[in-house]
């Protein structure tokens, strides 16, 4: 039978508090209207994990911005798997040429996407090409892309909450927490934990 | 990419799978690196990494034997880049493999690509054989062992062919050594 998920109890250990996450995305905020300076930036998040981070990063930046929204597949992702490629699920709703452009990420690991998505936005031809990410986790990385402001660098764990999923769920969870191995426990993780 | 490129193991098909989905264009072992000479200036051991990612100018062995295995992989890797300290390499050890599995929501299919059990080579086009795989327990034997040590008589053919192709670059690399 399938095990009904305890958002709460699934989660092993809280990373980063509610304040903690509410601290830095204000000094984040504070930065990057320091270094814009005035000028109008359009933000650009990345559905559906960076959602509840760019609503409270947009909210703390003190200049005049717009927002526009993309998704892209993710590898293993049903049947846009079997096409072999990325596809671009929602792009922008409006032209960045010529525009200063700062991508908000809830968390970069391998870079795959986030490389992906840069040369794509690339190629819009936008002012300038920011990036912003709550979390970061280095240990993950295989595309090393330069990430201009990092929320937090955080461990080699599976995380969730503050838009982070598995499975489609946790994203609400106001905190970021690991994930109990034996929540997603394959032979191995199961092993690992003890279960 | 070309589909009948003879992987030495599943995860590597299944890497090879994602980096495509990705648009990181890769080539698979393109490149032995001799790391040891005997005195008469033969090859004695050498390092052929997984992938070489150009647009990345990064090499990439992959390894998903478990981490307690991992020690020779490691002593090569830091022999190479102690010998070719210009060539950027990233060891992508098990663990990596389960989380990016995991990412991706097929943690399952992981217990079936990893360690020995995945070196049943399933060619780049075919979804990996999970369901038979993940009937029988993971063996940690050899130890210490990976696609580049493998003992024959655990080898898939398609295996044996890259063995054969590795011997062959190692010939012509010998040939070369200082």
């Amino acid at each position: 039978m399938t095990r009904a998920p305890d958002l709460h109890a699934d989660v092993g250990e809280i990373l980063l508090t509610e304040e903690q996450i509410a601290t830095r995305v204000a000094e984040l905020g504070r930065r990057i209207s320091e270094d814009y300076a005035g000028r109008p930036v359009t933000l650009v998040s990345v559905l559906k994990g960076s959602l509840p981070f760019m609503a409270d990063l947009m909210r703390a930046i003190d200049l005049p911005l717009r927002i526009d929204l993309m998704e892209v597949s993710s590898y293993g992702g049903g049947a846009t798997e079997s096409s072999g490629l990325v596809r671009i699920l929602k792009d922008l709703s409006a032209t960045i040429e010529r525009e200063d452009v700062l991508i908000v990420e809830d968390i970069i690991d391998t870079g795959l996407t986030l490389n992906y998505l840069v040369r794509y936005l690339r190629g819009k031809n936008p002012a300038t090409l920011r990036i912003c990410t709550l979390l970061d986790k280095p240990a993950r990385r295989l595309v090393e892309i330069p990430v201009d402001y990092i929320g937090f660098t955080i461990p080699d764990q599976f995380v969730v909450g503050y838009g982070l999923d598995y499975g489609e769920l946790y994203r609400n969870l106001r905190f970021v927490g690991v994930l109990k191995p034996e929540v997603y426990a394959g032979p191995a993780e199961a092993e690992a934990a003890g279960v | 990419m070309d589909s009948s490129t003879p992987f030495a193991h599943a995860s590597e098909a299944e890497m090879a799978r994602i980096l495509d989905f990705y648009a990181v264009r890769w080539s698979y072992e393109p490149e032995t690196f001799p790391i040891l000479w005997n005195l008469d200036g033969d090859v004695v051991e050498s390092f052929s990494p997984d992938f070489y990612l150009p647009d990345l100018d990064l090499y990439l062995e992959m390894t998903t034997l478990r981490q307690k295995l991992v020690r020779k992989k490691n002593r090569k890797l830091r022999r190479l880049r102690e010998l070719y300290p210009g060539i950027n390499i990233k060891l992508f050890y098990e663990r990596d493999f389960r989380a990016l599995m995991l990412k991706y929501g097929k943690v399952a299919l992981a217990d079936g690509l990893s360690g020995t059990l995945g070196q049943v080579a399933a060619p780049y086009g075919d979804p990996a054989p999970t369901a038979a795989i993940r009937a029988t327990d993971e063996t940690d034997t050899p130890a210490d062992a990976d696609t580049d040590d493998i003992p024959a008589a655990t080898v898939s053919t398609a295996t044996t062919s890259a063995a054969r192709r590795r011997n062959r670059r190692l010939a012509r690399a010998a040939a070369g050594a200082p």
